[in-house]
């Protein structure tokens, strides 16, 4: 299965970080040809960022570029020079799509907002992701992921109630982005397939995270209060076992007793003090404190599968090293092995969902510049002593 | 009406609670006629969930509603050949068929991917169970908070030195937005070869690719990143920090020397800023906790917008923290125009969030409300399958469709409901109505 579903699709790549580098990895991974432009001796901040082999520092391996970058193409562009735009608009007339993430304020002033780029290439798809969106008064405002959820309405509800709101320790609203991203992308190439109309837009990282909740607004809305922050307690639950965690979500009465026959304790199920979602909240701790002990000593995955015989939705709580050896991952190779000629061989995240038809390609990330000579005098017609030159004018 | 990116594409949405039906929601926003299906014998759970026991509680899901608005709604029993005959003629007629069932409840209704492209060759099926559609754990039961549990996120969070912690809902709509762009890789491929395919998603590999850096340490190190809570490894200060008033709090993360240098303009240089012990960001991540304190000294004695002001204006990112009802309220959220005030029956008129991306072309909006039950049995049944109204009497007398659910029999008062529920999710607790 070498046919690819995006195979046709040509995309300039002006993105850094987490967000818009996830929007064109889910691109370049199902088969769309991605030029991703770097900095001439820098690249992408997220090379500066960890985690690195052995805690050494290296452009060419850090773990979150890698993963973020797989099957595009680098090359390096000085975007302030008017080589480089000059460089950048000849490559626009080629592609289909060009994704940014810099900060609203940056394309115009360099000259390539939207209007400009039309004016290139007529049927354009432009895609920019910022984290307050391209209009409105945050738009220039500084942001990072914690400040992202404290917007959002998600913070406040998350963690203790006596104690400060909590993130979550992924950068989820950066990737969720990426997907949002990934999506008006292909759907606006959908429309001008049909219709051989290009267009902009604006995905804002504030309003694509804010959909990451159950329309808690609406609920304000429909009978008037906000939820207090509520930790995760019983009928939730995460809990320590021998060798890990296990967790549970326990919505119904059936699902009650299912956990009593789990425990072999049936006569849980009899205590009239047990009897309500009521009372057993009322006592969460004391019930929260038999199934503490009843873990003590078991494997994770012998409850796990224990509890699923019961139809008990009740699973593991894997960590990155448990997740490895998953069983259930391990049979639909979740995830795969990647060489880079730096980094060496490392196991990474795969495909995110699988095609029948089409497949998902395990390439890696590129070295910073690596198609400098592809791009530049294949497909551009630049000779090589003109490559040289640009070299040392700085400007790749 | 202006045109929508996905205008022609039509979808048939088998798909229930949350996951799916936010996947399908997502194409309909983006202009695709999603045909919801429902029955009237076994409630979409999602009706449940967020839904209230009065006697037409199943229409106050806040969740529903906002997962399957733009969407057409149908009630089809699937247990029964007529409606199972019935789901074959809109295959015929639809581009994607989505379901978000555990795998074996396709095949056994006869309906899965190999009978579906006989009927539609070009069909794009989307499933998207827990586990997947393969593997020895395929069939396993996951709800939403389980798919986020065995996705990795909760071993990474939590409050330093304690357990894991997870959202409980994120899972669902991050799995169901990857199951959106799914569809629109496979349309792709479709439009350029005219051939339909299979699209296995398992909802905890997608949520598990959001785990590239702390996977990636693990591969290269063998090491397990520490519950770091609000903090972050290159960046100090970096956390939610108690403001003036009760329950207020702002966030404030600093980045770099020169913001450190521009945060303690920001406060007043006071003497603590200058100690060695807060010279660098290795130095001031090594005292966060005295950090912590010192900050919320002064973050304490201000309003939580009054202190993103200051910051902002020293070019430090910071934020209040905002409940549901304050973002409602937030001018920059306002500006944008991310909420539409929507007419629904039954629940009547509220703000709805919005798509979180602006195209210039092809605006979205919310179009229609989420369906009431059965809400478009006749028309689609009429419309699209030809059927007289006579025959679409007969269905609803079989009870093969209809606009009741069988066996609700909850008869609370509204007032009583909400109270109930407000109390519930007030005060820190059990935050699910049982049924």
């Amino acid at each position: 299965m070498s046919e690819k579903a995006l195979s046709r699709v040509h995309v300039l790549d002006l993105t850094h970080h987490v967000a818009g580098p996830y929007c064109t990895k889910i691109l370049a991974d199902y088969g769309a040809d991605v030029i991703k432009v770097e900095r001439p001796s820098v690249g992408d901040a997220s090379r500066g960022m960890g985690p690195f082999p052995d805690d050494k520092p290296h452009p060419e391996s850090s773990g979150l570029f890698l993963y973020l970058n797989t099957n595009k193409k680098s090359i390096t562009v000085n975007m302030k020079s008017l080589t480089g735009l000059g460089i950048l608009k000849e490559l626009l007339k080629q592609v289909d799509v060009v994704v940014e993430n810099f900060s609203p304020r940056v394309m115009p002033s360099l000259g390539l907002e939207y209007e400009a780029l039309k004016k290139i290439n007529p049927s354009l798809v432009m895609v920019s992701i910022s984290n307050f969106g391209q209009t409105g008064p945050y738009r220039d405002c500084r942001a990072t992921d914690l400040t992202i959820w404290g917007l959002s309405g998600i913070l406040y509800e998350l963690g203790e109630p006596d104690r400060e709101p909590l993130k979550m320790g992924s950068n989820v609203a950066e990737y969720v982005a990426g997907l949002y991203g990934a999506l008006v992308t292909l759907s606006a190439l959908y429309y001008l397939d049909e219709s051989n109309i290009g267009q902009h837009i604006d995905v804002s990282i504030l309003e694509a995270f804010h959909t990451m909740q159950p329309s808690m607004t609406l609920v304000f809305s429909y009978a008037g209060f906000v939820r207090k922050r509520a930790g995760i307690h019983f009928p939730w639950g995460i809990l320590p076992c021998q060798d890990g965690y296990v967790g549970f979500y326990l919505p119904t009465q059936t699902h009650w007793e299912s956990l009593c026959t789990l425990l072999e304790m049936p006569e849980l199920r009899d205590k009239p003090e047990y009897e309500t979602p009521m009372t057993r909240e009322e006592r969460r701790d004391e019930i929260t404190a038999i199934i503490v002990s009843w873990l003590q000593g078991k494997r994770m995955e012998d409850v796990f599968h224990a509890a699923q015989e019961l139809r008990l939705p009740l699973t593991l709580v894997p960590n990155p090293e448990q997740l490895l050896d998953m069983p259930q991952h391990k049979a639909r190779r979740y995830f795969v092995d990647i060489e880079h000629p730096v980094a060496g061989k490392l196991t990474y995240p795969g495909a995110p969902f699988k095609l029948s038809e089409t497949s998902w390609q395990a390439g890696r990330a590129p070295l910073l510049g690596e198609h400098n000579e592809e791009i530049y005098c294949r497909r551009l017609g630049y000779s090589k002593e003109q490559l040289v030159k640009l070299r040392e004018e700085g400007v790749i | 009406m202006s045109a929508l990116p996905l205008q022609g594409v039509r979808i048939i949405d088998a798909c229930i609670y949350w996951a799916g039906p936010m996947a399908t929601g997502l194409l309909a926003d983006l202009g695709a006629e999603v045909i919801k299906i429902e029955s009237i014998q076994r409630l979409d759970y999602l009706r449940l969930l967020g839904g209230w026991p009065t006697p037409d509680g199943y229409e106050w899901s806040a969740v529903f509603n906002g997962a399957n608005r733009n969407k057409y709604g149908i009630t089809l029993n699937l247990n029964h050949p007529r409606g199972r005959e019935i789901f074959k003629k809109l295959v015929e007629i639809g581009d994607v068929v989505a379901e978000s069932f555990s795998p074996r409840v396709m095949e056994n209704w006869g309906l899965s991917y190999e009978v579906l492209k006989e009927i539609n060759p070009r069909v794009i099926m989307l499933s998207m169970p827990g586990f997947g559609t393969t593997g020895p754990w395929r069939n396993y039961v996951t709800f939403g908070p389980n798919v986020e549990m065995v996705s990795g996120m909760p071993t990474i969070s939590g409050y330093p030195g304690g357990g894991p912690m997870m959202t409980g809902y994120m899972a669902d709509p991050a799995a169901g937005l990857t199951g959106a762009v799914a569809v629109m890789v496979a349309l792709q491929h479709r439009q350029r070869t005219g051939r339909g395919q299979h699209i296995d998603l398992s909802q905890i590999e997608a949520v598990t690719s959001f785990m590239g850096g702390p996977i990636m340490e693990y591969a290269m190190n063998r090491r397990l990143q520490p519950c770091r809570g609000n903090r972050h490894p290159s960046m100090a200060p970096h956390g939610v920090y108690r403001c003036k008033g009760d329950d207020e709090w702002v966030t404030i993360t600093v980045s770099s020397e020169e913001e450190w240098a521009r945060f303690c303009g920001a406060i007043g240089n006071p003497a603590w800023s200058k100690e060695p012990r807060f010279s660098d960001t290795v130095s001031r991540y090594k005292n966060h906790d005295d950090l912590d304190k010192l900050v919320e000294d002064w973050t304490r004695q201000h309003d939580k917008r009054e202190v993103m002001q200051i910051m902002q204006r020293a070019g430090v990112a910071s934020t209040p923290v905002l409940n549901f009802a304050e973002v409602l309220g937030d001018p920059h959220i306002k500006e944008r125009g991310f909420f539409e005030v929507v007419t629904r029956p039954v629940t009547g008129t509220h703000p709805h969030p919005g798509f979180p991306a602006k195209f210039s072309e092809t605006p979205i909006s919310i179009r229609r409300p989420a369906p009431t039950l059965g809400q478009d049995n006749e028309d689609v049944l009429t419309r699209l399958l030809g059927m007289t109204k006579e025959e679409v009497n007969q269905l609803a007398e079989e009870e093969i469709i209809g606009t009741k659910p069988q066996g609700w029999a909850y008869a609370m008062e509204a007032d009583e409901a909400i109270s109930r529920i407000r109390d519930i999710h007030t005060k820190g607790g059990d935050s699910k109505t049982d049924t």
